[in-house]
């Protein structure tokens, strides 16, 4: 922590309730417009179950469209959260206290919304419990074997531990939150510090608990990004039948979740004034991360490319020079421009400590990031083994809506929790600190 | 909620060495049962009360076992009672079970570590029936001592000396015992 910004442990509390104070004019105008963007969006998943399938740009061959490849996109969303908040605590990396709690959000709410695209592509929504492993009257019972229902242990694992991880390290927080103020909030943050009172049994137990929570959250980062990639792997289509998917995966989940990451951390820090907790250091670091996870999805793109021509497979081959020179070409040439060209700016000290070039890049990765699980899924779908079966994805209204919504709905629960709960880890910022002292 | 109940006494420190000195005070004298409430948990206290490492690991062992046996029983009860017969292919399938095995390893591994936090931490505890003070979340330091009138009595003139703020003092009808050994 700079000592400049003199941080002690009575203003880093003043801060945090500082944050949570009534919201201003410009929050409130945010806010309606997110809800009408999720009002959007749940008329899109209407009229798509109202009036069937055939309203979503889905076709033969064309199968898995933008719902499978917005689905991929906020689960590798939700990845940088754990990978901050678990695996940089498990490193004893010091600048993660500051920033892990709003990267952890972002992995919560991001796989909030994801869930709900598996549902939206079913297009009988209400029959997905078929998907869970009850027994039923049809005498079915899901398939074991099949990377879908690997996906759906997996997300939801990752749900339930990633929440886990996100509620526990708030409890000391919402204690102090609870101790500050008075009448109806008191009685709230009371309910939900559940007793809190920092005694040295509880925090025995506590960083106990959280050492291990970390320590199982962190195969998930790898995991869960693994399986969602092996739900393409695992299946014959030429562009999706690949070893290194599940690395690529990753990689691309983890550099889109930094991105992410950067895009909520910059205008947090200027509203709730916490430039002494998320210092230009802060945003420098995970700039810098983004520089390797760059690289290692630049390297998986050239892989990806040499091994269709040195795997001698035609058709591998036709997909891949489909990709580039298609009708889609846009979609590949800009995945490439910007995952792997933009970040490389961050190289220079001056891009990755201004305010503008980190916000640019990283809106830049987030589109890129979509674009690269769009061409995967849509580019190789569309140009399979036989030429009789080839077809394109056309776009409609209500893929529109739906995707709308989804993003206004991430952004919705971010900014009600910047609002409600607290943004940043106080305890873990105040034990980087000195404590107070006699003289 | 402490390893101890009944009646107390609340120590309350604006500084840390404070705090420190009067943990001194009292184990100088013999006097252990006590616990000590801070806003983080810090070196300097531990390498005082030299903490026992928390039971939770095994709460988070027996869960990710349990969840690890689930996993295979589970699989294996969905391939022998609704067979899927692919020809030519076995009809148990180790790799693709040992995912469900790993990943329900990993959930019941975690839900058992929050059992485990909560059962040994004794929380919730919705309304705190203890002394306590709000500075403690915040910038203070408290020593809770437990026991009869006349041991109270004895250590708030032991803890008085070693620079406490304030004192609360709790008086309960139940006898100070100890009910939670770890």
């Amino acid at each position: 922590m700079p000592s400049s910004y003199n941080l002690s442990y009575t203003k880093t509390d003043a801060d945090l309730v500082n944050t949570l104070k009534p919201p201003s004019k410009g929050y409130w105008i945010a806010i309606t417009v997110l809800f009408i963007g999720i009002m959007v969006g749940a008329y899109g998943w209407g009229t798509q179950i109202l009036y069937g399938m055939g309203m979503s740009g889905k076709n033969n061959p064309v199968g898995w469209a933008l719902y499978i490849t917005t689905f991929v996109f906020w689960v590798g969303i939700a990845h940088s959260g754990t990978l901050i908040s678990a695996i940089l605590f498990l490193f004893r990396v010091r600048w993660r206290a500051p920033v892990y709690r709003s990267a952890e959000a972002v992995t919560v709410f991001a796989l909030c919304v994801a869930g709900l695209f598996p549902l939206i592509h079913l297009g009988r929504p209400w029959v997905f419990y078929w998907m869970l492993p009850i027994p039923q009257m049809g005498e079915m019972f899901p398939n074991f074997k099949s990377p879908l229902v690997w996906d759906l242990f997996a997300v939801f694992t990752y749900l339930t531990v990633s929440s886990t991880f996100f509620i526990l390290g708030m409890m000391p927080d919402v204690a102090i939150l609870r101790d500050k103020f008075k009448g109806v909030k008191k009685k709230i943050y009371g309910f939900l510090a559940l007793g809190w009172r920092g005694t040295d049994q509880q925090w025995r137990h506590y960083t106990a608990a959280y050492v291990f929570l970390a320590a199982l959250a962190t195969p998930l980062v790898i995991s869960v990004h693994s399986i969602v990639s092996w739900d393409f792997a695992m299946s014959v289509v030429p562009g999706w039948h690949d070893t290194i998917f599940a690395p690529y995966f990753v990689a691309g989940a983890i550099h889109s979740g930094l991105a992410m990451v950067l895009i909520l951390l910059i205008p947090m820090r200027k509203w709730f004034n916490l430039q002494a907790y998320l210092t230009d250091h802060h945003l420098a670091s995970l700039a810098k991360m983004m520089i390797f996870t760059a690289f290692v999805v630049g390297f998986a793109y050239a892989v990806e490319f040499f091994i269709a021509w040195y795997g001698g497979d035609m058709y591998k081959q036709g997909v891949f020079l489909w990709r580039a020179f298609g009708p889609y070409w846009w979609g590949f040439w800009g995945l490439f421009l910007f995952n792997f060209m933009l970040p490389m700016l961050f190289w220079r000290h001056k891009y990755r400590t201004s305010i503008f070039w980190l916000l640019f890049v990283s809106v830049g990765v987030s589109i890129g990031m979509w674009l690269e699980r769009f061409v995967i899924i849509v580019t190789s779908l569309s140009h399979e083994y036989n030429p009789f079966a080839w077809g394109a994805h056309k776009l409609t209204m209500t893929e529109i809506y739906i995707i709308i919504g989804s993003f206004s709905l991430f952004f919705f629960l971010f900014m009600v929790f910047a609002k409600v709960l607290p943004v940043v880890s106080n305890w873990e910022v105040k034990e980087a600190l000195e404590p107070p002292r006699k003289g | 909620m402490s390893a101890y109940k009944g009646s107390h006494i609340l120590s309350i420190y604006a500084t840390i060495d404070e705090l420190i000195d009067g943990i001194r005070e009292l184990k100088k004298k013999k006097k252990m049962k006590f616990t000590v409430i801070s806003p983080v948990p810090h070196h300097a206290i531990e390498h005082e009360l030299h903490p026992k490492p928390s039971p939770v690991r095994v709460f988070t062992l027996l869960g990710g076992l349990f969840g690890f046996s689930l996993g295979w029983a589970l699989t294996y009860y969905a391939t022998e009672s609704y067979p899927l017969i692919v020809g030519g292919k076995p009809l148990l399938s180790i790799p693709p079970y040992g995912i469900i095995a790993y990943i329900l390893t990993i959930l019941f591994g975690a839900l058992a570590t929050v059992v485990g936090f909560f059962l040994n931490a004794r929380l919730p505890e919705f309304v705190i029936k203890d002394a306590y003070d709000e500075r403690l979340s915040s910038d203070h330091f408290a020593i809770q001592y437990y026991g009869d009138e006349n041991e109270l009595n004895e250590v708030e003139s032991l803890l008085k000396k070693s620079g406490t703020v304030q004192i609360h003092k709790k008086r309960v009808e139940a006898p100070s015992q100890k009910y939670f050994v770890d």
